[in-house]
């Protein structure tokens, strides 16, 4: 049976007296593309580095093409490509000379996949890094983590500074290399970008993951939302009391409540108090996100 | 593999060696050119005589108007080697601590580059960052006959090694203290403290006698501060100088291996 392109088992890291990251366990399987979410801070690039080899955890494992990244021997990354979270690339060269220095270091060669990453995002590579909006810089750091066509690509904050068209590009890249069976870590605090192209999403909060499952399973157990109006004033504590129910906006006549499980107890609390209209939204993952983030969905 | 990172680092401090260099050899052209000027000026050599704490705080001893006092008096006892540390602490500063601060060496430690080939390549970089000056120095001085200075060229060929061999080791206390730390200033800061004393320890020794009995201590004056421009430097001087520089170098590669890469 193949190995997990990552396996990370109570990987944790302090940083003196902070912890960085706690216990976190994660299994990414081949040919998918795993979501990583969470606010900012709140340990989703220390794993990374941690998984990467570039720090040392603490305490637990890790295992990334089948290798320990903390053991030393590099090799098992000539099969990553790495988009870091904060790109900085070496200011003076050209777009040409950064994707020709990194090929060389990777001792590989041009190739029409590369040609191709290049002119999909309109890579600018005839003028100094320096010189690049940060939109630009990602785009030559998308080229620079997919060039060598890897067999697990990590990408931190990938479509920062892109264009919606640039994104959309990006989703269809990803959808490509899984396609291809290569496997995606995507860390993001945007949950828009990730809901668009994962299929399983591991939530870190203050260092510690807090889900882990499949996008339809959150989606099948996350709140959905449903806005009543009345034409006469009502009392909705009796919905309060259904289980799953919880009631937000509540005045005489308007009510928004949001629920789990099954929608049949909740329409028949409803019914007696006899709405003028209901408006029910699709399962959101953004209310999951507001629970979670304790209150931020895009936390920064 | 390395060599890809050799020529980066190059690349990106192409302008600061370029301008060293071409600092360097204006500066020595012009000390040569003007030999023949001061060559039979016995003033100079009486004023040293008079004043030897003074002239040693510059790295002055002995004659000055000979070809080798004067190539000591003004560049190798001093300008030569404060240029060529200048590189090489610089370098060393910026090529772990500050390229992790710029965000840099995390692209690079996620190549499939072993952690000492990083340390290698950056040694190499830094070999050829404190190769600049002695080189440049040593090419300059070959105009000399032109000037009336005929200094003695084996003697002159030993210091320019041991010069390289001095600026690397300081370069490399540089670069392991910033592979301890992670601060580019800590390291600037140590490497610069420990050359400065290291200079007047060699340059004091011989007009103050506390500082006379740790002159083993400097590695200046392995390189630079005991005549070596006319006695020539010993076999002694220049393993002292190029095995402090293997063992920083091995430690730096220990320390780099523990280091958390940003």
């Amino acid at each position: 049976m193949t190995e997990p392109p990552i396996v990370a088992q109570h990987l944790t890291k302090t940083f003196g007296d902070d912890l960085g990251i706690s216990d976190v366990n994660l299994v990414v399987e081949p040919g998918e593309v795993f979501g990583f979410l969470g606010p900012n801070g709140a340990g989703k690039s220390t794993t990374i580095r941690c998984l990467l080899g570039l720090y040392r955890p603490s305490r637990g494992q890790a295992r990334v093409l089948g290798q320990d990244p903390a053991a030393g021997p590099a090799a098992f990354l000539a099969d990553v490509g790495y988009l870091p979270g904060e790109l900085r690339l070496p200011e003076r060269l050209t777009g040409a000379e950064v994707l020709a220095t990194f090929r060389r270091m990777r001792r590989g060669h041009p190739t029409a996949y590369e040609d191709g990453l290049v002119e999909r995002f309109g890579a600018e590579l005839g003028r100094p890094v320096s010189s690049l909006s940060k939109g630009n810089k990602q785009k030559l750091g998308l080229v620079l983590a997919f060039m060598h066509r890897p067999r697990l690509l990590v990408l931190d904050e990938p479509t920062s500074g892109l264009d919606p068209l640039l994104q959309d590009e990006f989703a269809s890249l990803l959808r490509e290399t899984v396609a291809d069976g290569r496997t995606v870590l995507l860390s993001s605090h945007d949950l828009d970008e990730v809901q668009r192209v994962v299929q399983r999403v591991a939530i870190i909060r203050s260092g510690r993951i807090v889900i882990d499952d499949t996008v339809a399973a959150l989606r099948a157990s996350a709140p959905r939302t449903v806005e009543l109006t009345f034409d006469h004033d009502v009392d909705p504590r009796p919905l309060a009391s259904v289980p799953g129910v919880t009631l937000h906006v509540t005045t005489a006549r308007h009510v928004t409540l949001t629920h789990t499980g099954a929608a049949a107890p909740v329409l028949t609390a409803i019914a007696p108090l006899r709405p003028d209209t209901i408006t029910a939204r699709p399962a959101d993952l953004e209310e999951l996100f507001l629970r979670l983030y304790g209150g931020t969905a895009h936390a920064s | 593999m390395p060599l890809d990172l050799v020529r980066l680092d190059l690349r990106l401090r192409r302008r600061m060696l370029i301008g060293t260099a071409v600092g360097a050899a204006a500066y020595l052209f012009l000390v040569v050119a003007v030999y023949p000027t001061f060559q039979h000026d016995t003033a100079f050599d009486d004023m040293i005589a008079a004043n030897p704490a003074a002239a040693a705080a510059f790295g002055i001893t002995g004659s000055i108007t000979s070809p080798e006092g004067w190539l000591s008096a003004n560049m190798y006892a001093n300008f030569g080697p404060l240029l060529a540390l200048m590189l090489t602490i610089g370098y060393g500063s910026a090529a772990i601590a500050g390229q992790d601060g710029e965000g840099l060496l995390g692209l690079l430690a996620t190549l499939p580059v072993p952690r000492a080939r990083i340390v290698a390549a950056k040694a190499l970089t830094l070999l050829v960052a404190a190769l600049v000056v002695p080189v440049v120095s040593y090419a300059v001085c070959l105009a000399g006959p032109h000037f009336e200075l005929n200094p003695r060229w084996g003697p002159l060929l030993g210091v320019s090694v041991a010069l390289t061999l001095l600026a690397f080791d300081l370069g490399a206390i540089a670069l392991l203290v910033g592979a301890i730390s992670g601060s580019r200033g800590a390291a600037l800061g140590a490497a610069s403290a420990i050359a400065a004393s290291a200079y007047l320890i060699s340059s004091l020794s011989p007009v103050v006698d506390a500082v006379h009995r740790v002159r083993w201590l400097s590695p200046f004056l392995w390189a630079v501060g005991d005549g070596q421009l006319t006695r020539g430097v010993t076999v002694a001087q220049l393993g002292a100088l190029a095995g402090l520089g293997a063992v920083l170098v091995a430690a730096t590669v220990l320390a780099f291996r523990r280091f958390d890469i940003q």
